[in-house]
C-alpha cells in the first residue's frame, strides 16, 4: 500500500502545456481511459506537489461521490488503476500540497468557480490542455473567449448535471439561457424552432467554442446551417429567388416569430419591402381586403402572396420563374 | 455525446422532459460538499445546481450498472388536437415510456455503454445507444421520430392528400363547378390535421488514435412524410370576379436526406489539423404534384372563349447532392500566439428531370370569337401538345450547380502581458455553373406558360411567351438568374486586460460583399465593436458591448434583371408606349441598401446574497436604411430579468420577466398607369407621389415565468408557470387614395391612414408535479400540465365561417385558440 508521500514522489512533474498528453500512446485502443493524464501546473502554486486523490477525498468525499459517475472520473480512475502515477483530481486542479496545507488560501489549487482565485485564462488553458483542437479549434478570439467566459461557465464536470455534455445546467439550452435569456424567450413565440420541446439544441446551429462564421455558426454560411435540416431548400433551382439564396434570415427570424413560419414581418408587407413592380405587388391593402372585409383579396388572405408564388424558395419548374409552379 | 463543431443531432429529448432525464433526478440531500453549504458559482456568477443523488449500483462481473425507468400513462383533454398545442409534441393518451436511461461502466478500463429511450407516441419517440471507452473511442446509434403538426383544422377539398395527385371529389367537376358547389364541398369536409413527420436514423463513431490523431464519422438518414398547406394558382380572382382560381392545395412531403460527416483531427505540440468531409444527398419521391381546379375560366375579351383547363402542377424540390471538404491548420506562434488557416471547397448540384411547361390536353389560351381551333386566326390559342411534353424544353434536365470556396486566416498574439491583438481575413465565393434558357424548340417560342395556362386563357397575350415573329413585344422571363457571389471579410482587434477585474476590447470589421446580377455590385459593411468586461465588484459581473455599423456601396441599379427577360433577346420590339419600367427607381432592397446602425448588448450577473442570483440583460439594435422606397428602419430591443434562489439543497426558486419589441418601417408606391408606365422615377407620372404609402409593423412581446422545485422530506414538488403575450400592430399611412388596392374605399380624397387589427398571441401554461418515494427504488410521479392559448391572425379572419370566397379555396383555417390539459402518472424505478 502506497502512502501519500510515496504516491507524491511517484507522480510526474507538473506540465501546463499538456502537449504530451496522449502523445506517447502507440497502440490502437490499448491504453485505458486517460492513460497519459498529467498533473496540470498551477502558476499560483508553482512549488506545490501532488498529493493524490486519496488526500483530496479525505476532505472532498461528497464531491468525489458525485464526480465518480462522470465520464472524466471513469477514464481517470481506469488510468489510475492501471498506473498509480496517473493523477485523478490533480489532472485538472493541479498539485494539491499547498492547498492541503492552507485550504482557505484562494488560488493554491486550480479552481473553476467565481471565488476560486484562479484567473479565467488559466482555467480555460487547463481544460484545453486535453480538449484543444477539434470543435474548439477557434476558441481563441471567439466572442465567448473575448468576453472572458470560462469553460466552467457552461460546463460542470464535477457531476452529471445534464444527461450529456457535462453541462452546468440540465441541458444545452438551459445552459445557453443563463446569459441569453432574451434569445431563449424568442422560442416562446407563435412559430419557433422546436427547442422548448427538447427536439433540438442551440448547438445544432451554433458552436459556442468558436467558429469561422459569425455568429458562432457551425458551417460556412447561414444558409449552409439551415440546409443541415432543410436540405430540400438547397437546390440550386432552375429559377432562384435572390434574397433566399443570399441569406435565409432576409425573411426568417431564426429563433422565433409572431408570424407564421418564422417570418420577419407579416405577408404581404414582408414581400413589399422589395417588390414594388407594376400592377399587383405594390398596392396598399387594408383590413377591407380580408375575408371579413368588403373586398376580399387573395394577396393578403391566408398565405397571401405565397398562395400563388408558392415555390418562393426557388422553383425547378420550367414554368416557375415567378415561383407559381 | 454531441460534437459542437460538426452536424446536428446534438440533443434528443421531447416536451415531456426537454432535459432528457436530468431534471427528474432527485437532488442529493447532503448537497455538494461537506465543507460548505449551498452551491458554488460559475466564474460569471451563476449558481451551480445541486448534484443528483449518487445512483444505486448493480454489479455484473467487471461491470457496474445504474439507471432509471419511467413509465406510466398520460391523458389529454380539452382542445387536444389543436395545432399549437401539438406543434412539436405528439401527445397521445395512453401508456408511454417516459424515460429509459441505463448506463454500464467497467471501471477497470473505462469502458461504458448507455441506452436511452423515450416514447410519447408513434410520432414522438427516440432511442439511442452509446458504447465506448473514456478517452479512447465512442460508437453511437440513434433512431428518432419528430412530429411537426402544421394544421389541425385543414379542410382540403381534394382527394389524395399526401400524394402527388390531388383530385376533386365526384361532387365537383374539374373546370366546371360553381362557387356554391365548391363551398358546399368545403363546408362538408371534416377538419383534419396536416403534419410532417421526421424519422431519422443515425450512426457514428469517434476514435482517438496514437500520436494524438483522432477520426470520426457520422451517418444519418432522415425521412420526411406527410403533407402541408401550399399554393395553387389559376390566376387572379380579385380583379375578375367569378374568374381565375386561387387554390390553397396540399403539398405532399415524401423525401429523405442522407447526411455524412467524417474527418480526421490531429493535435500536436505546435500544430493542430482538422480535415473533414460533409455530404448531403436529398431525394424526393416526387418531381411534381398535380391538382385539379374546380373552376371554369372566362376570357376578358367579349365574345371569345377560354380554353378549358382542369389541372395545375407544382414542381417539388429537386434531388440534390452536396459535398464539402474542409482543412484547417493552426500553428502556435511565439508570444502566446496562434495562426489559423481554414480552406473549404464545396459543390451543390442537381440534375433533376424537368417537368413539362404545362399539364393539359387539347388547347390553352383564348379562342377568338368563341372558336377553340388553333391556327393563324387564333393567335392567343395554343396547342397543349406543343407544351405538355419535355420535348418543349431547351433541355430535359436541370443541370444546375453552385461551387463554393472559402479561405479563412486568423492570427492572435499576446505581445505584452494582458494585451492581445488579433486579426482575420476571410474570402468566400459562390460560383454558379450553367444557366437555363426557356426556349421551346417545337414552336420557336421563348418564355414559359404562366400559372398553368390560366393567365393566357383569361387575358390575351399574357400566356408568358415571347416570339420574335409572332409576339415580339411580349415581356417575359426567359433565363435563369445566376447569383454568383464573392465576399471578403477583414477584422482587426485588440483586448487589454487592465487588471484581473477589467478587460477592454475593440474590433474593427470590414465586409465587402460583391454579388453579381444584383442591384449593387459592391457593398461595404464597416463596424467597430467595443467590449468591456468588469468584475471589480464581488457581487457583479458586467459585460457590455457597443457596435457602430455603417454600410454603403457603389451606385444602386434598380433593375439589374433585364438580361433574364425577353427584352434582352434579339427581335424584341418595345410596345408602342415604350417598355414598361420593371420597378420604381427609388426602391432600395434592404439587403442591398446603405445602412447606419448601432447595437448595444449589456449583460449583468448580480449576486445579492450567497444563495441568490439576479441576471439582467439589455439589448438594442437600431438600423436605419437609406431607402425612399423599401425598408426604412428596423429596430429591435429587449430587456430581461431573471431571479434564481437556492435557499437550501433541494429547493430552487426562479422567476423571470422579459420584454422585447421591434419596429419595422417601410414605404412602397402604387403605380398609376395600369402596368404600362415607362417612367421609373418616384414622383413621375407612373410612380406619382400621390401613390406612396408607408407601413409600420410593431411587435411587442412580454414574457414571464416562475419555477419552483422543492423537497419536503422525501417528497418532491415541482411547479412551473410560463406566460407569453405578443401583440403586433400594422399601421399605415398613404399620400392619396390611389395608393390603396381599393381607392374607392378611402374615406376622403386626401392622405389617410389606418391600422390592421392587432395580431396577438398569448399562452399561459402551468405544470405541477409531485414525486413520492414508494420504496427504496420506486417513486411515483403525478403531474398535470395545462396550457391555454389565445391567438388572432388577421390573415385568417373569417375562415372559421367559410373557406371558399368566390374563386378562392383555402385549406388551412389558421391558428385557433385552445385550452388543453395533460395529466400523467409515472412510476419511476431506479434500475
Amino acid at each position: 500500500q502506497q502512502t501519500r508521500a510515496d504516491l507524491a514522489r511517484n507522480l510526474p512533474s507538473s506540465n501546463l502545456s499538456g502537449h504530451d498528453v496522449q502523445a506517447t500512446r502507440t497502440s490502437l485502443l490499448g491504453a485505458p481511459g486517460f492513460a497519459h493524464a498529467r498533473v496540470v501546473s498551477n502558476p499560483a502554486a508553482p512549488d506545490a506537489t501532488p498529493v493524490g486523490e486519496g488526500m483530496c477525498i479525505s476532505c472532498h468525499q461528497l464531491e468525489a461521490d458525485h464526480f465518480t459517475h462522470t465520464l472524466h472520473a471513469l477514464g481517470l480512475h481506469a488510468a489510475n488503476k492501471a498506473d498509480a502515477s496517473v493523477p485523478v483530481c490533480e489532472t485538472c486542479h493541479g498539485a494539491g500540497s499547498a492547498h492541503s496545507q492552507s485550504p482557505q488560501t484562494r488560488g493554491l489549487i486550480i479552481g473553476f468557480t467565481k471565488d476560486s482565485g484562479t484567473p479565467i485564462d488559466v482555467q480555460t488553458r487547463t481544460c484545453l490542455s486535453c480538449h484543444e483542437g477539434g470543435p474548439r479549434d477557434h476558441w481563441t478570439g471567439s466572442v465567448h473567449q473575448r468576453n472572458d467566459l470560462s469553460c466552467s461557465d457552461c460546463h460542470n464536470p464535477m457531476a452529471n448535471f445534464s444527461s450529456e455534455g457535462l453541462m452546468a445546467k440540465a441541458s444545452i439550452n438551459d445552459t445557453c439561457a443563463q446569459c441569453h435569456k432574451d434569445i431563449r424567450v424568442q422560442f416562446n413565440r407563435r412559430s419557433h424552432m422546436p427547442l422548448p420541446e427538447g427536439q433540438m439544441s442551440c448547438a445544432d446551429c451554433h458552436n459556442p467554442h468558436g467558429s469561422v462564421t459569425s455568429p458562432l455558426l457551425k458551417t460556412n454560411t447561414v444558409n449552409e446551417t439551415c440546409y443541415q435540416c432543410h436540405a430540400e431548400k438547397r437546390g440550386p433551382f432552375l429559377f432562384e429567388h435572390a434574397p433566399v439564396r443570399e441569406n435565409c434570415l432576409n425573411c426568417h427570424s431564426p429563433h422565433g416569430s409572431n408570424q407564421n413560419t418564422l417570418l420577419v414581418a407579416p405577408i404581404p408587407f414582408l414581400c413589399q419591402q422589395c417588390h414594388t413592380g407594376q400592377r399587383h405587388p405594390n398596392d396598399l391593402h387594408t383590413s377591407q381586403s380580408l375575408a371579413t372585409g368588403s373586398n376580399p383579396d387573395e394577396r393578403i388572405m391566408g398565405r397571401g402572396c405565397l398562395t400563388c408564388h408558392a415555390n418562393i424558395h426557388g422553383s425547378n419548374a420550367p414554368s416557375g420563374p415567378r415561383f407559381h409552379e | 455525446q454531441a460534437d459542437s463543431g460538426i452536424g446536428v443531432d446534438t440533443w434528443r429529448a421531447n416536451k415531456l422532459d426537454p432535459s432528457a432525464g436530468a431534471q427528474g433526478r432527485m437532488t442529493d440531500e447532503f448537497g455538494t460538499s461537506w465543507l460548505i453549504g449551498g452551491q458554488r458559482r460559475s466564474p460569471t456568477g451563476n449558481l451551480y445546481m445541486c448534484p443528483a443523488q449518487p445512483p444505486q449500483l448493480d454489479h455484473f462481473g467487471d461491470w457496474i450498472g445504474y439507471g432509471v425507468l419511467e413509465a406510466g400513462a398520460v391523458g389529454t383533454s380539452g382542445d387536444d388536437r389543436n395545432a399549437l398545442w401539438n406543434r412539436y409534441a405528439d401527445w397521445d393518451s395512453g401508456l408511454i415510456l417516459g424515460l429509459l436511461d441505463y448506463t454500464w461502466q467497467r471501471p477497470d478500463d473505462g469502458s461504458y455503454a448507455n441506452v436511452r429511450a423515450s416514447r410519447i407516441s408513434e410520432d414522438d419517440q427516440y432511442y439511442q445507444a452509446v458504447f465506448g471507452r473514456a478517452g479512447a473511442f465512442k460508437i453511437q446509434a440513434f433512431i428518432r421520430d419528430q412530429p411537426n403538426l402544421v394544421s389541425s383544422n385543414a379542410k382540403p377539398i381534394w382527394n389524395g392528400v399526401g400524394s402527388d395527385q390531388l383530385t376533386l371529389p365526384t361532387a365537383l367537376t374539374p373546370g366546371g363547378s360553381t362557387v356554391a358547389d365548391v363551398a358546399a364541398v368545403s363546408a362538408a369536409t371534416p377538419e383534419r390535421t396536416l403534419s410532417v413527420k421526421r424519422s431519422k436514423q443515425g450512426i457514428g463513431f469517434d476514435l482517438n488514435l496514437p500520436m494524438r490523431w483522432s477520426v470520426y464519422a457520422n451517418l444519418a438518414d432522415e425521412q420526411r412524410k406527410g403533407a402541408r398547406p401550399y399554393g395553387g394558382p389559376f390566376f387572379f380572382n380579385y380583379p375578375f370576379p367569378n374568374n381565375g382560381g386561387v387554390l390553397e392545395t396540399t403539398k405532399p412531403i415524401d423525401d429523405h436526406t442522407l447526411a455524412i460527416n467524417l474527418g480526421v483531427r490531429h493535435v500536436a505540440t505546435q500544430w493542430r489539423m482538422d480535415f473533414s468531409y460533409s455530404g448531403s444527398f436529398y431525394r424526393d419521391r416526387y418531381t411534381r404534384y398535380t391538382y385539379q381546379t374546380p373552376f371554369a375560366l372566362w376570357a376578358v375579351v367579349p365574345g371569345s372563349a377560354s380554353a378549358p383547363l382542369t389541372t395545375g402542377q407544382m414542381a417539388m424540390e429537386p434531388d440534390n447532392d452536396y459535398h464539402n471538404i474542409k482543412a484547417a491548420f493552426t500553428y502556435k506562434l511565439p508570444l502566446n500566439g496562434e495562426l489559423s488557416l481554414t480552406a473549404s471547397a464545396g459543390r451543390m448540384s442537381q440534375d433533376d428531370r424537368l417537368i413539362a411547361p404545362i399539364d393539359c390536353n387539347g388547347v390553352f389560351g383564348i379562342g377568338l370569337g368563341g372558336n377553340l381551333n388553333p391556327g393563324p386566326a387564333n393567335p392567343f390559342l395554343f396547342r397543349c401538345s406543343d407544351w405538355n411534353t419535355p420535348a418543349a424544353l431547351s433541355r430535359r434536365t436541370a443541370d444546375m450547380r453552385i461551387d463554393t470556396s472559402l479561405l479563412d486566416a486568423r492570427i492572435s498574439l499576446q505581445p505584452l502581458d494582458g494585451i492581445s491583438v488579433r486579426g482575420g481575413l476571410r474570402f468566400n465565393r459562390d460560383d454558379y455553373r450553367n444557366g437555363y434558357l426557356a426556349y421551346n424548340p417545337l414552336t420557336g417560342d421563348y418564355g414559359y406558360i404562366a400559372e398553368n395556362g390560366s393567365q393566357g386563357s383569361i387575358v390575351p397575350g399574357e400566356v408568358g411567351l415571347f416570339n420574335p415573329v409572332t409576339a415580339p413585344s411580349n415581356i417575359t422571363r426567359v433565363r435563369s438568374l445566376p447569383l454568383d457571389l464573392q465576399t471578403i471579410d477583414a477584422n482587426l482587434g485588440a483586448d487589454w486586460k487592465l487588471d484581473n477585474k477589467n478587460t477592454l476590447g475593440a474590433t474593427f470589421a470590414f465586409n465587402r460583399y460583391e454579388p453579381t446580377h444584383r442591384e449593387r455590385r459592391r457593398i461595404d459593411d464597416n463596424s467597430l465593436k467595443l467590449t468591456w468586461v468588469n468584475r471589480s465588484l464581488d457581487w457583479l459581473t458586467l459585460r457590455a458591448n457597443y457596435t457602430w455599423k455603417k454600410s454603403n456601396g457603389d451606385p444602386y441599379e434598380f433593375d439589374p434583371y433585364e438580361f433574364t427577360y425577353s427584352i434582352d433577346l434579339p427581335g424584341y420590339v418595345p410596345p408602342a408606349g415604350g417598355t414598361p419600367s420593371h420597378t420604381v427607381e427609388a426602391m432600395r432592397k434592404y439587403d442591398m441598401s446603405s445602412r447606419d446602425g448601432h447595437k448595444i448588448d449589456v449583460m449583468a450577473t448580480i449576486m445579492p446574497r450567497e444563495d441568490m442570483t439576479l441576471s439582467a440583460s439589455l439589448r438594442g439594435d437600431w438600423n436605419s436604411y437609406d431607402a425612399p422606397i423599401g425598408r426604412q428602419d428596423y429596430q429591435t430591443s429587449s430587456a430581461t430579468l431573471q431571479w434564481d434562489w437556492q435557499p437550501r439543497d433541494g429547493t430552487n426558486l426562479s422567476a423571470y420577466a422579459a420584454w422585447d419589441r421591434s419596429h419595422l418601417r417601410l414605404s412602397n408606391v402604387q403605380d398609376q398607369q395600369a402596368g404600362a408606365g415607362v417612367d421609373p422615377r418616384l414622383g413621375g407620372p407612373n410612380y406619382a407621389l400621390i401613390g406612396q404609402w408607408w407601413l409600420r409593423d410593431s411587435q411587442r412581446d412580454v414574457y414571464a415565468g416562475a419555477t419552483l422545485d422543492h423537497r419536503i422530506g422525501r417528497v418532491r414538488i415541482d411547479a412551473n408557470w410560463n406566460y407569453t403575450r405578443a401583440r403586433g400592430m400594422d399601421r399605415y399611412n398613404y399620400a392619396g387614395p390611389t395608393a390603396l388596392a381599393y381607392p374607392a374605399l378611402a374615406p376622403g380624397a386626401g392622405p389617410g391612414g389606418g391600422a390592421f387589427p392587432a395580431m396577438t398571441y398569448r399562452v399561459d401554461s402551468i405544470s405541477v408535479g409531485v414525486t413520492i418515494p414508494l420504496a427504496d427504488r420506486f417513486a411515483l410521479r403525478v403531474f398535470d400540465y395545462y396550457e391555454r392559448g389565445r391567438v388572432s391572425d388577421w390573415h385568417y379572419s373569417g375562415f372559421d365561417t367559410a373557406r371558399v370566397i368566390d374563386h378562392r379555396v383555402y385549406t388551412d383555417g389558421g391558428p385557433t385558440r385552445y385550452n388543453a390539459n395533460l395529466v400523467g402518472v409515472m412510476l419511476r424505478v431506479a434500475l
